[in-house]
């Protein structure tokens, strides 16, 4: 297809780490490697970044200066968004915004905006929410309201997507599925994860990585790991992460005096994961809810046999051969350990070829190449007029309806407000995107003053 | 393509459990690059995990019924409150009277209590326990006696508009946050909520704010004493109640109404019609609202759902 510039918008980048942020930075990243230019918006991080940074390779990082409310998202006020947005996707002679995570306000806002000045929307939805809560029942409208006039969305898994399609509403007036929702997977750089070379050892040692939380399901790791301890004694669990189930762990083990079996290191960073990872032979996943599971994957990754709760897209992620499954009960995640380590036991799993057989499932460019398809659908499709626009949202429901439609003529208005005030005219654009050869000329030219 | 059915049809009511097509997960992968396009949707195996309304129990109007009464019975206390309020501040009603009466109630209260206890075969009061109640009930009764002055005067600069309006907001929190609920369950016995707390403290309030427009201290004295009869011990009673049978409930329901009703008829007669359809909307029409309600029903669950975790009791 031929390049285009796209705006990825979210609220959750890079400094924060975690999977969305991950996701974003390394499509952008593949995206710019196949041509196209890419620039990501999202709001400030206390206590200095805001404006505009460059990331490796020559992603621009628009940090506007909004205060996140809680767990990094802003709070979603349809309009204030609005000057910066048009002012940034005039600029960069945006063609398609890309909006994520759909809990993202700005993500939202950004779909809401777009189409004032003829951009087209693609968003991609990375986690499962229940219908039951208050909560839930909020957000899911929003996401409803978000997507009805969304060109795209695209989904993490299939779970995801059956998910997405019942909270944001995602059919047609018959009743059918809307034909353009995507799954289109996550996916990890092999070459971090790579296994370490066998060593032989009796000591079986599961490693588990994760957020010490109830929806992680520490209660099933604080039920099952003495229960195992007690089976094999060749068997150690090493745990890594932190939350609020770290004092029952601890509690755990305190009072079974495990603390030569079980060792737990606390927070780690996200560079320090493999070296965590490769310490172990299987890794347990206990997680009551996970869209995608890329901690299995990246596990997985360094040759670890995965023992998991059969949970909302884990699933999918990997054949038959490299994972075993348990319901969320402590008695079936303990026989499934207990066949895991009889295969780690036997040397029935091959680390390195399971490294090898990661490499050809998951690919970044892939991914990036599967989201140029979406993005070329997109372009080359009809755009929808403001009456259908209008028509459509009025179709959310007696009293969503009429909200979204205050909301949608409110914007235009705002819109026309702004064309009036900061006119395009006066408005700089941008004529120079990264050079990299420049830049390594630039860099050479200055070391070489320094060396004189 | 498959379709999927967001109307709430009366369908849904005659089959609880729609389980979609039983699908196998052979379709959903993610580790091989699909054959079909991204946005190709396999029929089978679409939605095939989604069920609806799984854990789905339609209520019985007369179970509803009988769960209401609670709620009615504690409607009528609010009422009979409230007239035997108008009669003290209009002078019809002796102070000393209500006392009286407050007293044989709180008796007969107790009476009924122990009695219920010996039903329940729960482990008997000792002689120890039953001299603190009545040594804290004689506390009670002779704190709120000296109070009383106070309390006459508390509020007695306020205005009487606000005072109508605030003791009608927080006799209404009263009824929303009051515990309903049966003392004992299938589970055994439960502990009252926390929101009965303030939902006794709101009833209470109110009275004390009423209090202020009565004309002397006796008739203050007497009203304090009824409120914490009617708003605090009446309640658990009523808690200890839910475990009798049906009919005993209706009939001391049927009872607590017609007294709020009669008593405020010659007070009111549009207002005496005015609780008697409260009353009966709240156990009669509200349970059939409830029941008709139900058709509307639709709980999706799915593999998205947060999991429970099941651990073995150690």
């Amino acid at each position: 297809m031929e390049p285009i510039s796209i705006a990825m918008i979210t609220d959750f980048f890079h400094p924060n780490v975690g999977g969305v942020e991950n996701h974003v930075y390394m499509l952008s990243a593949n995206l710019i490697k196949r041509g196209h230019k890419v620039i990501v918006i999202t709001h400030s991080h206390a206590p200095d970044r805001v404006g505009i940074r460059w990331l490796f390779p020559s992603l621009k990082v628009y940090y506007l200066p909004f205060v996140p409310i809680a767990s990094s998202a802003t709070l979603p006020n349809f309009f204030t968004f609005l000057p910066y947005l048009r002012t940034i996707l005039i600029r960069e002679h945006i063609h398609l915004i890309h909006a994520h995570a759909s809990l993202s306000s700005l993500g939202h806002e950004g779909i809401l905006h777009s189409h004032l000045l003829g951009i087209r929307t693609v968003f991609t939805d990375h986690s499962l929410f229940g219908f039951e809560d208050a909560a839930s029942i909020l957000t899911n409208k929003l996401l409803a309201g978000t997507l009805r006039n969304a060109d795209a969305v695209i989904c993490v898994s299939h779970t995801g997507r059956e998910n997405t399609v019942l909270r944001g509403e995602l059919v047609d007036e018959s009743g059918r599925v809307r034909e353009n929702v995507y799954v289109i997977p996550n996916a990890l750089v092999p070459e971090h994860f790579r296994p370490d070379p066998p060593k032989s050892s009796d000591t079986v040692t599961i490693v588990v990585v994760s957020r010490l939380a109830y929806r992680k399901g520490i209660d099933l790791l604080i039920a099952t790991a003495p229960r195992i301890c007690n089976a094999f004694p060749n068997v150690r669990f090493v745990v890594g992460g932190d939350g609020p189930k770290l004092i029952d762990l601890l509690q755990m083990r305190e009072e079974l005096n495990l603390q030569d079996r079980i060792k737990l290191l606390g927070s780690i960073r996200p560079n320090d994961v493999r070296s965590v990872l490769t310490q172990g032979a299987i890794f347990l996943n206990t997680s009551l809810t996970e869209s995608f599971g890329i901690a299995i994957l990246e596990a997985a990754c360094a040759g670890l046999y995965v023992v998991s709760t059969r949970v909302g897209g884990v699933p999918e992620i990997l054949p038959d051969d490299m994972i075993s499954f348990a319901e969320p009960e402590e008695d079936d995640v303990f026989r499934a350990i207990s066949e895991a380590i009889d295969i780690i036991s036997s040397g029935r799993h091959d680390p390195l070829r399971a490294h090898e057989k990661i490499k050809t499932f998951y690919d970044w460019a892939q991914v990036a190449e599967r989201t140029e398809v979406v993005y070329d659908t997109v372009v080359k499709s009809r755009q929808m007029e403001l009456c259908e626009r209008m028509k459509r949202t009025m179709g959310l429901g007696p009293f969503a309806g009429p909200i979204y439609l205050i909301i949608l003529v409110v914007d235009c208005l705002f819109f026309l407000f702004l064309e009036w005030w900061i006119p395009r005219d006066d408005m700089d654009f941008v004529v120079n995107h990264w050079d990299h050869d420049r830049f390594v000329q630039c860099v050479e030219q200055e070391q070489g003053n320094n060396i004189r | 393509m498959p379709s999927v059915n967001f109307s709430n049809s009366r369908r849904q009511f005659k089959l609880p459990v729609i389980r979609m097509s039983s699908g196998n997960y052979h379709d959903k992968i993610l580790w091989k690059r699909p054959q079909h396009s991204d946005s190709f949707i396999s029929p089978g195996s679409f939605l095939s995990s989604l069920r609806k309304n799984p854990n789905f129990r339609p209520y019985t109007y007369w179970h509803l019924v009988s769960l209401s009464l609670s709620v009615t019975q504690h409607l009528a206390m609010i009422f009979i409150f409230i007239s035997v309020f108008v009669r003290l501040k209009e002078r019809t009603l002796d102070p000393r009277l209500l006392v009286w009466i407050a007293s044989t109630c709180f008796i007969l209260g107790y009476v009924t209590w122990q009695v219920l206890d010996c039903l329940c075969k729960r482990p008997r009061q000792g002689h120890a326990d039953r001299a603190k109640n009545v040594k804290s009930s004689i506390l009670i009764f002779l704190s709120l006696m000296s109070l009383s002055p106070v309390l006459r005067t508390l509020t007695a600069a306020t205005s009487s508009d606000s005072i109508w309006a605030l003791s009608a907001s927080l006799f209404m929190l009263n009824a929303v946050l009051a515990d309903y609920s049966s003392s004992v369950t299938l589970y055994g016995p439960v502990n009252e909520r926390l929101t009965s707390v303030l939902s006794m403290n709101a009833a209470i309030s109110s009275s004390v704010v009423l209090a202020s427009r009565l004309p002397d201290d006796p008739a203050v004295f007497a009203l304090i004493l009824f409120s914490v009869q009617a708003f605090a011990l009446f309640p658990i009673l009523r808690r200890r109640l839910q475990t009798c049978t049906v009919v005993f409930r209706a009939v001391f329901t049927w009872c607590l109404s017609l007294a709020a009703i009669i008593l405020t008829m010659p007070l009111s007669q549009s207002v005496a019609w005015l609780y008697t359809v409260v009353l009966s909307f709240v156990s009669l029409v509200a349970p059939a609202v409830l029941v008709w309600a139900q058709k509307y029903k639709n709980e999706i669950r799915g593999s998205w759902d947060v999991a429970v975790p099941r651990v073995n009791e150690s």
